[in-house]
């Protein structure tokens, strides 16, 4: 399997065979799961977020057309899960700082350097939280996951401009939240 | 919008490197001529670096192995396109023969509508069954293992002390009653206890839990032993937080056996966070009344020195410590 193409993929899970799943799974879960944490900053959220976007895919896997790319596919259907997920006003609540959760405490580093990797990490997500969903929705796809703005505008259902001003925007906020890091931090970026 | 508002709007373009070659030359020779610009535009690329420094977070690879198990129980192989155009050519014909059958009907019948009574023998079923239930005529004993998804709780009026719990088990099911009844009790203990019996989201449950669970009057032991076994066994770290995070602010949480599983948890969950929220609800607990034990003490001073712990859990278990014993 690990030869063919997405499209050859999907072309046989569209003729009711399953036996690629695994093979779809782990070229795209890791990049689906990333987004989801990062969006709802909840990372059981984020399994449950995983989970549903690959079902959906086997079961509406005809409404798939073979000339779009299976991963704006996927991260659309991605981003209306957390979408609703976010909608629901007991979830909004449910953001939670669980940061330390999976953030891995590597051996290696120096525990000054594993506190350093905490802190900024802690900081950037507390920023990407102040962002509005949308914002946050466009510069994830953007700057995480590498996608144009054409792609981002048909996963988030706007204009290719919109997403320009979104992520201008989203630029504008984390500049201003991070600014201790980014413009007089030299420590900080000598440190990536 | 002036130049230098259209060329920063262009910036995160340019450290997409998305611009085609003449914008992208535009950009840059204003950016160089523009002060403002210039600034703007080293902020932005920081920035950007900056964000470049979060890590990537692998998701469990539990996640997979549920995924893959899910093939076959919920998802099933669809029908090929082709049956499908078949069924969708299948049914624009029904709409034509109803379509036709009805104007024939509008245009042509007279008499009065009568709906005939439905002969007592023919059961009547609804495709949208759904079942309320009183909290009192269900058994608080629960047979088997079911599988239980869809989970919500219901808690629409405040002002009524009643709470609901729906889920799907072969139909959709609403059991309603007080959050005492000792039927609602063991569902909400079966909801939090069986992570791979029940969807969607424990913490959800916990979350709910520590609402309702918090209130005077609604304390419950069984629901604190119920987050006590989800602190010792749930596979999920997150959902591990949660119940700790409960057990330290809901009245009630100050049993033995909740102090066991703290203990247990400081002693030997994986998570060092999980380990740092259990060593505060060890220190709340003291403070409520419950001094720390000989062992509790032991297990402290052991984690507080431990070379191989983690840094973070070390400080937490010498502060616990000190303030309880300055």
């Amino acid at each position: 399997m690990k030869h063919l193409s997405d499209q050859e993929l999907m072309r046989i899970v569209q003729a009711g065979d399953f036996s690629p799943a695994s093979e779809i799974y782990d070229r795209y879960s890791s990049r689906i799961y990333n987004f989801a944490y990062r969006f709802l900053k909840n990372s059981e959220a984020a399994e449950d977020a995983t989970q549903e976007v690959f079902v959906k895919m086997l079961k509406h896997a005809n409404q798939f057309h073979g000339d779009a790319k299976l991963s704006t596919w996927l991260f659309s259907i991605t981003a209306n899960w957390c979408r609703d997920y976010l909608r629901k006003a007991d979830n909004r609540s449910k953001e939670s700082d669980d940061v330390l959760v999976t953030l891995p405490a590597p051996a290696e580093h120096s525990p000054e350097r594993t506190l350093e990797q905490r802190e900024n990490e802690r900081r950037i997500q507390k920023a990407l939280s102040a962002l509005t969903p949308e914002q946050r929705e466009a510069i994830l796809l953007s700057r995480y996951q590498g996608l144009s703005y054409a792609e981002i505008a048909q996963i988030s259902g706007c204009s290719e401009g919109a997403v320009k001003t979104r992520v201008f925007r989203a630029m504008e906020t984390l500049k201003k939240a991070l600014g201790g890091e980014a413009s007089g931090g030299e420590r900080c970026l000598n440190a990536i | 919008m002036s130049e230098c508002d259209l060329m920063r709007e262009s910036m995160p373009l340019l450290l997409t490197e998305s611009l085609d070659p003449a914008q992208r030359e535009l950009t840059h020779q204003h950016i160089e001529s523009c002060a403002a610009c210039g600034d703007e535009w080293l902020g932005f690329r920081e920035t950007w670096t900056f964000l470049g420094s979060l890590p990537e977070v692998e998701p469990r690879a539990e996640l997979r192995t549920r995924f893959l198990a899910s093939i076959g129980e919920n998802v099933t192989p669809f029908a090929p396109a082709k049956s499908r155009r078949y069924m969708r050519w299948l049914a624009q014909a029904a709409a034509v023969v109803i379509i036709a059958g009805s104007s024939y009907f509008a245009g042509h019948y007279r008499a009065p509508i009568r709906i005939e009574p439905t002969p007592a023998s023919v059961s009547r079923y609804s495709i949208a069954e759904s079942r309320v239930l009183p909290a009192a005529a269900v058994s608080p004993d629960i047979e088997g293992r079911p599988n239980i998804e869809n989970v919500s709780f219901i808690d629409a009026n405040p002002d009524d002390p009643d709470i609901g719990l729906s889920f799907d088990v072969t139909s959709h099911v609403t059991v309603t009653g007080r959050p005492t009844d000792k039927s609602m009790v063991r569902l909400l203990r079966y909801v939090l206890e069986n992570e791979n019996k029940v969807s969607p989201s424990r913490s959800r449950a916990i979350d709910w839990v520590r609402t309702m669970y918090s209130k005077p009057g609604n304390t419950d032991p069984e629901i604190a032993e119920a987050l006590a076994n989800v602190l010792r066994n749930d596979s999920h770290e997150g959902v591990r937080i949660k119940a700790v995070e409960t057990l330290n602010r809901m009245p009630g949480s100050d049993s033995a056996d909740t102090r066991q599983a703290l203990m247990q948890a400081l002693k030997s969950d994986p998570n060092p966070a999980v380990r740092i929220k259990a060593v505060e609800a060890l220190v709340n607990l003291a403070r409520s009344g419950v001094p720390f034990d000989a062992a509790t003490l032991d297990t402290l001073r052991q984690k507080a020195v431990q070379g191989n712990e983690n840094v973070y859990v070390r400080v937490k278990a010498a502060e616990a410590l000190s303030s309880i014993h300055p």
